[in-house]
């Protein structure tokens, strides 16, 4: 044999984050050179954000200027930043996991001394980053030139790390739907009502405040609301930082599932071959 | 400590209620490969080898039997293994497209716990191996499936690791990208004492690499010796071909075929059960036309061909 190959520390929390960090930082660079892919994804949001803004801007100047709290240019802020939350997640994340998990390309991941889903979490993350980073500055200056300066500058700073929790969250919790994929063969299904939900009472597409009572009392219950709704209400002016702290919950609760279903499936998929 | 297989059955329930049952992919499988050996592990499709390598790298519980890979139990400390082996699957890559190798044994060195020196040594080490240095920098996506090859062995040897497994992992090749992927193996082997453990379907990446075969059919092993004894002991035929300056009658012996004849050269496949090899040169040389022979052992497809077709022993 050659000379043993020296190593880091052997603790392995360590070993697994800088593995996670490294994967965070290849898949960041393998996005930043998928450059035309990024730039059809930033063309796709400003066309959305502008339909979608122009949309809830007719519908609050109809409504006297406001709906349920949201003047038309904190609406404008508002989808700027719930459509970059929910733009710069894959949205067939769970499917993609899902055919990876079907055809064995997970099984060949346990071949690593690192944990699967630390790796599969960092690396949709760097992807996930790229975009964000991308989307931020044309979010904003989308919203300036479309309805102008921010109603709560303050706010829109906290708006910053909230969308990285909420991105986080969100790549977090598809993983944790898509293990389902280590009993269920095929998963497009859970991937079609995850997409709905995260739309409709994720915030996505309408703030809480527009649905029914009853159903935006259920939406907060739910973790979609720190993948979409928490940004966009600090952007939207409303300075309530508890909203980060929610979704720091959602993220450990993502967290937690997410690794008990994948160690559960990667014990199935070594006990039953899949 | 190389590889130690005792008794090794793997069961799976397939289909769905009534049509429910039992299939026995492993049945009682017993081998052991030294370190530093380089071994084919082969078999038709379906015969219970892929199952057996996904038991011996952890990623898969047996049924029943005993398994060790250096000393350790696979589905037992399936991590800890990890560190010390390598997988290579000809269809599936270690690498990031759009990235350069470099960059993609930059986190593999990170999941292997390799700091930034040891990382450095291994990539230039490794590149002086396979002759692949100046490819380590340029985007996978433009490599040849070749070079990209040499890059993918270079990622699953990054760590070091003391058995590889190899996996069809000249699919897709062209025949002098095979070539030189085999040489980039067996000198890996020589090089560094790397057990190797091969499974392909390409006869040619037996014979050029694998000092041993083990043939696995229905779950069972039913063949395990040396290359060479395979192709010598297990086919009782000989291809005899002969070289002429004239025209010459085919010997009308029993156990006797043509494969081709001309005015310059004679191909005859002999069955040495029906006819000693000698017979068949003698009648041969009585004439002045020949001018030159040799006896060669039939292809390695066909002898392999024929172990499937036996029983399990």
């Amino acid at each position: 044999m050659s000379a043993v190959v020296a190593t880091v520390p052997a603790d392995s929390r360590w070993r697994d984050l800088r593995a996670m960090a490294a994967a965070l930082r290849t898949s960041a660079g393998q996005a930043w050179a998928e450059r035309g892919s990024l730039a059809v994804a930033l063309l796709f949001y400003v066309v959305v954000v502008s339909a979608l803004s122009g949309v809830w801007r007719a519908a609050a100047t109809n409504g006297g200027g406001s709906i349920a709290g949201y003047s038309a240019i904190a609406l404008t802020w508002y989808i700027a930043t719930s459509e970059a939350a929910v733009m710069s997640v894959s949205q067939r994340l769970i499917e993609d996991t899902g055919r990876d998990v079907a055809d064995g390309e997970v099984a060949i991941e346990m071949l690593r001394p690192t944990s699967v889903l630390g790796l599969r979490v960092a690396a949709e993350l760097g992807r996930s980053l790229v975009r964000l980073t991308g989307i931020i500055p044309v979010g904003l200056v989308l919203a300036v030139v479309v309805a102008g300066a921010p109603p709560r500058p303050a706010a829109l700073v906290l708006a910053v790390p909230s969308l990285l929790l909420a991105v986080t969250t969100n790549v977090t919790a598809q993983h944790a739907f898509a293990g389902t994929a280590f009993w269920i063969r095929h998963v497009g299904a859970a991937w079609f009502l995850y997409l709905k939900l995260v739309f409709v009472l994720g915030g996505m597409l309408l703030p809480l405040e527009v649905l029914p009572d009853g159903v935006a009392a259920v939406a907060r219950l739910l973790p979609f609301q720190a993948m979409a709704y928490a940004p966009a209400r600090l952007a939207a002016g409303h300075l309530e930082p508890w909203l980060l702290l929610g979704q720091v919950a959602w993220l450990a609760v993502a967290v937690l599932v997410a690794r008990a279903v994948f160690r559960a499936g990667e014990r199935r998929l070594q006990e039953t071959g899949g | 400590m190389g590889i130690e297989v005792r008794d090794l059955t793997r069961t799976f329930t397939v289909g769905r209620r009534a049509r429910r049952r039992t299939v026995e992919a492993v049945r009682g499988i017993s081998l052991s490969v030294a370190p530093g050996e380089r071994v084919a592990f082969l078999g038709p499709n379906g015969a219970g080898k892929s199952t057996t390598i996904k038991i011996l790298t952890g990623i898969l519980h047996p049924t029943s039997g005993d398994a060790t890979v250096l000393g350790i139990v696979p589905w037992e400390e399936r991590r800890r293994l990890a560190r010390r082996i390598g997988t290579l699957f000809g269809q599936r890559s270690l690498l990031w497209s759009e990235l350069s190798p470099r960059q993609s044994y930059r986190m593999l060195a990170a999941v292997y716990g390799l700091d930034g020196a040891s990382e450095a040594r291994r990539v230039a080490e490794l590149a002086d191996l396979l002759e692949a240095g100046d490819l380590f920098d340029q985007p996978v996506r433009t490599l040849s499936l070749g070079q990209r090859m040499r890059c993918e062995l270079a990622a699953c040897l990054l760590h070091d690791p003391e058995v590889v497994f190899l996996d069809e992992p000249t699919i897709g090749l062209d025949l002098l990208a095979k070539q030189r992927f085999r040489e980039m193996v067996v000198r890996l082997n020589e090089d560094q004492g790397t057990t190797v453990l091969l499974t392909s379907h390409d006869v040619a990446d037996v014979e050029h690499v694998a000092e041993r075969a083990i043939v696995v059919n229905h779950g069972a092993v039913i063949y395990d010796d040396a290359v060479a004894v395979m192709r010598r002991a297990l086919l009782a035929t000989k291809v005899v071909e002969v070289g002429l300056a004239a025209p010459v009658p085919v010997p009308d012996l029993p156990g006797v075929t043509v494969l081709d004849h001309s005015e310059q050269s004679l191909r005859l496949v002999v069955d040495t059960r029906v006819t000693p090899v000698r017979r068949v040169l003698d009648a041969l040389l009585a004439g002045p036309a020949v001018v030159d022979v040799s006896v060669v052992d039939p292809p390695l497809e066909q002898v392999i061909a024929e172990i499937y077709e036996r029983p399990a022993s």
